[in-house]
Formats: structure tokens, C-alpha cells, sequence
């Protein structure tokens, strides 16, 4: 793994001459962005002056405002998102190979569905799952796989019906160092999803039992339900508890794991998208340092849960 | 009699069923508990003799630790022992091992050893999973404890002559979940 300095050097060096003519291309994009969104203004504004004053000829100039907003703001969608494959490519791929060579990328993947979950994360199934920027690897002895996720519930109201958030963040699922056949699940306290209902479900659907640890800044963290008293100790060894509570102030209250098929499991909230490049203002160092920093992320949790510390006897 | 005061009654009646049921569960959980302690010691007890065997080739000076590790196995194995005395002489054999982990480290030609890796791997699981089920057996004595002292089940805990449980002594050493590693 590289260090910022590292990192330093190798955006002036490699990344920066890159951005040049990515920069003009996103210019030229946002241009279409803006001309869009104005004339759609213009129009709406257009409309509600025709329907004031009852004027047929404002009208009809405003229709043909809203169908040249719309064919702009068409092509400014297509452009941003050959605009966004294009910069994934060739900088965001780079990024990733500067970490670790030995990492692949697959931009247009997400962890499955079925991953999700059995990872017993998030109880509820999803009416919409989405999700990309899928990287996979082997850090020291320990493989594991990421990606960015987006999933969410449908809300009907009447007869008007939105969306709500269930997940959205970086999910990581890693190869863990000891064996263990149960399910164990570590969810946060601030985690809406583990509502009364989810308690109820665990004890009597699940078949699990909630397990009550020592560490009292570990119970006020996290809810621990497992299928097996022992093998939950046997994962949640008083220094784990410390590693998981310390993983949790790097990466937010929301952060939760669980420990399944021999894998561990953990979902770290972020609200904006990953490895997205920006249209609209400059991609810079900063927001390239952003991308290299929430890579690094995935390390950090291997590191810190020391999941390269093999012991026991799993390979 | 009017059904208000049958239904009344049956509360009564059913309050304390209610918690006597609960202290029995608590009470079992606690056996449990015991229980998942003595399946993981006969897992170490069945490592010893593979401890002892891989590692006597090498530890010419610890002989006398290999040989009184294995007469205390013979004996904790022995069905007619009381639970006080197998407690005593699984302090004891917890010590001997103890003290030949310690050695180890002096013996850094162990480590090209493909058998000793895989029982330093199985050992390092077992003394987890001892760790693992003994402080599973305090939460559950703990429980049990609330259950037992708090009122109103600790009434129906005393009529029944339920009282406290020992809990067992975690060393500091397990604590912190204490791995052999000769690395």
C-alpha cells in the first residue's frame, strides 16, 4: 500500500496530464448541463406567464423550449455517462493499480444480491438494487471484495409512491481468519433498519439469540444476535470488540458487520456516490485524494480487525 | 363465584408459575453453559497427546513438563471425579501448558515443523474457544444472578432454594484471548 505522499507524487506525476483533456470534455458536457436546465426554466416560467394571461403564442414558444430542454438535458445524461465510463477507465483504474496492482476493477459490477443478503445486514429485501464500481483482491492472506451499493424500498402513499433509502455506502465482504459454522451479527444501535420488529424476528423466526457482552462501550456501539452463544465469543474476543468499536469511529455510527458463511460482512454508510467524477465543478486533487482515501478504507478495516492474523487454522 | 374473580386468581396463581419457569430456564442456561466448557476441555484434552508427541523430539530440557501434562490428562480423563477436583486439575494442567507455550519460543526449529504449525493452529483454537464458553457461562451466571436477586422472582428464587453460582476466573491471559505464536 501506498502513502498520501506516495500518493502526492504520483498524482502530480501520472494523474495530472490525464486530467487536462478530461477537463475540457467535462466542460463541454456542463455546458449542456446548463443550456438544459435554463431553457427548461425559461419554459416553466414561459408557462405560467401563458396561463396568466391566457396567450396561445407563449405557450406554444414555451413547448418548444421544453422539448430543447429536454433533447439537451437527453444528451447531457449520454455524455455524462460515457463522461463518467471514460474517467473510471482511465483514472479511477489508475488509482486503484497505484494501490495495489494485483487489484481488478470491474466498474459496471456491484456485490450480488444474494450477497447482500445473506449477509443478514439488512433484514429487509429491496424493491430496488443498484449498485457499481466492484474491486476484488487479496490484501496479505485475506481475499475480499467490494463495491459501492444503493438499495432501496418503495413507499406508497395514496397514489403517489417514492423512494426510501435502505443502504447506501460501500459494502465489503472478506474471507475471515477463524472458522466458524453459526451466524453472528453485529448490527449498529444507530441502524434504523433493527427496529423492535427485527428484535422480535431474530429471537423466534431467526433462531437467534441476543448475546450480551463485557464491553460496555461495545453494548452501547453495537445489538449482537447470534445463532450460537460460544462461537459469538469465540468471533468477539474482548480485543475484537476494542478493533470493531475503534473500526466504527473511523467509519461512522451507522457501520455494521456480520459474520456468515465463513465470511465477514461489513456495511459502511456513505451518502455520496464512489468514484464518481464531478460535472458540474473541477476534478481535482482533492476529489481524486477523496477516491484514494475511500480505497484505502477497505485496508484500513483488514488492517485494523488484523484479518491477516492467522493463527487458527484456516488458510 | 364470579369470573372476575377466577380470572383473578389465576393470575395469582400463574404470576409465580410465570417466574419459577424463568428462573429454571436461567438456571439451565447456566448448566448449559458448564456444559459447552466440558466439550471444548475434551477437545484439549485430546490435543495433548499431539502435543506431546510432536514436540518431545525437540524440548529435550522440558521433559518433566511433558510428563506430568500427560499423568494430569490420565487423570481428568477418569469418569468418577468430582467437579471440585476436575476444576483443580484443569488449573493445573491450564499451568503446565502455560509453561510449555512459554518454552516454545525457544525452540524457533519448531516452526519448519508442518505438524506443530497445524497444532499450533488447533491449540490456538481451543484455548478461544475455552475462552469463548467460559465467559459465556459468566453471562448466563450473570443473568441468572439478576434473576435470583431482583424482586419479585427473588421470593419465589429463595422459597425454592435457589441461590448463587461461582463464576469462573478468567486469567488475564485469556482475556486477551492468549495465541500461541512463535513468529
Amino acid at each position: 500500500m501506498s502513502s498520501v505522499n506516495n500518493f502526492n507524487l504520483f498524482y502530480e506525476n501520472e494523474l495530472k496530464h490525464l486530467l487536462t483533456p478530461l477537463e475540457e470534455d467535462r466542460k463541454k458536457i456542463k455546458k449542456y448541463g446548463i443550456a438544459g436546465f435554463f431553457f427548461l426554466g425559461t419554459a416553466i416560467l414561459l408557462f405560467i406567464i401563458s396561463a396568466a394571461s391566457h396567450n396561445s403564442g407563449t405557450a406554444v414558444i414555451a413547448f418548444i423550449l421544453i422539448l430543447s430542454a429536454l433533447i439537451l438535458l437527453i444528451v447531457f445524461g449520454n455524455k455524462k455517462k460515457s463522461f463518467a465510463a471514460g474517467f473510471k477507465e482511465t483514472i479511477v483504474r489508475k488509482i486503484i493499480h497505484f494501490i495495489d496492482p494485483s487489484l481488478t476493477y470491474t466498474p459496471h459490477l456491484s456485490i450480488s444480491k444474494t450477497d447482500y443478503l445473506n449477509s443478514g445486514l439488512f433484514v429487509e429485501q429491496p424493491d430496488r438494487y443498484s449498485g457499481d464500481d466492484y474491486i476484488e483482491g487479496t490484501h496479505e492472506k485475506t481475499f475480499f471484495c467490494f463495491s459501492e451499493l444503493h438499495t432501496e424500498r418503495k413507499v406508497s402513499s395514496g397514489k403517489s409512491t417514492h423512494w426510501e433509502t435502505i443502504f447506501r455506502g460501500l459494502f465489503f465482504i472478506a474471507d475471515f481468519n477463524k472458522n466458524f459454522s453459526g451466524r453472528t451479527y453485529v448490527w449498529s444501535e444507530r441502524n434504523p433498519q433493527i427496529n423492535f420488529l427485527t428484535k422480535l424476528f431474530s429471537s423466534f423466526a431467526w433462531n437467534l439469540e441476543k448475546v450480551r457482552l463485557e464491553s460496555v462501550e461495545f453494548e452501547k456501539r453495537f445489538i449482537v444476535y447470534s445463532s450460537d452463544q460460544v462461537e459469538a465469543r469465540y468471533i468477539l474476543t474482548p480485543s475484537f470488540m476494542e478493533r470493531i468499536v475503534r473500526l466504527q469511529q473511523l467509519m461512522g455510527e451507522g457501520t455494521s458487520l456480520s459474520f456468515v458463511n465463513t465470511n465477514i460482512h461489513v456495511a459502511v454508510p456513505i451518502k455520496d456516490e464512489l468514484f464518481e467524477p464531478a460535472i458540474f465543478s473541477v476534478n481535482d486533487y482533492n476529489r481524486l485524494g477523496d477516491f484514494y482515501n475511500t480505497i484505502n478504507i477497505v485496508f484500513d478495516i483488514i488492517d485494523e480487525l488484523k484479518l491477516n492474523q492467522r493463527l487458527w487454522n484456516k488458510e | 363465584m364470579s369470573p372476575l374473580i377466577i380470572i383473578l386468581l389465576l393470575v395469582i396463581f400463574l404470576i409465580p408459575v410465570f417466574i419459577y419457569n424463568n428462573l429454571i430456564r436461567k438456571k439451565n442456561a447456566v448448566d448449559n453453559a458448564f456444559f459447552s466448557i466440558d466439550v471444548v476441555l475434551k477437545k484439549r484434552y485430546d490435543l495433548i497427546p499431539q502435543l506431546v508427541e510432536t514436540v518431545k523430539g525437540y524440548m529435550q530440557h522440558e521433559r518433566g513438563l511433558l510428563t506430568s501434562v500427560t499423568e494430569l490428562r490420565q487423570k481428568v480423563m477418569q469418569d468418577n471425579l468430582s467437579a471440585n477436583e476436575r476444576v483443580k486439575l484443569d488449573n493445573q494442567i491450564n499451568t503446565v501448558l502455560q509453561q510449555i507455550f512459554v518454552s516454545f519460543e525457544n525452540y524457533p526449529q519448531l516452526k519448519s515443523s508442518e505438524n506443530f504449525l497445524r497444532l499450533q493452529g488447533a491449540i490456538n483454537e481451543t484455548e478461544e474457544q475455552l475462552a469463548a464458553s467460559r465467559r459465556f457461562y459468566n453471562a448466563a451466571v450473570n443473568d441468572y444472578h439478576n434473576a435470583i436477586e431482583t424482586f419479585p422472582s427473588s421470593l419465589i428464587a429463595s422459597a425454592a432454594g435457589m441461590g448463587r453460582k461461582e463464576y469462573f476466573n478468567i486469567p488475564d491471559s485469556e482475556k486477551s484471548a492468549s495465541a500461541i505464536n512463535i513468529n
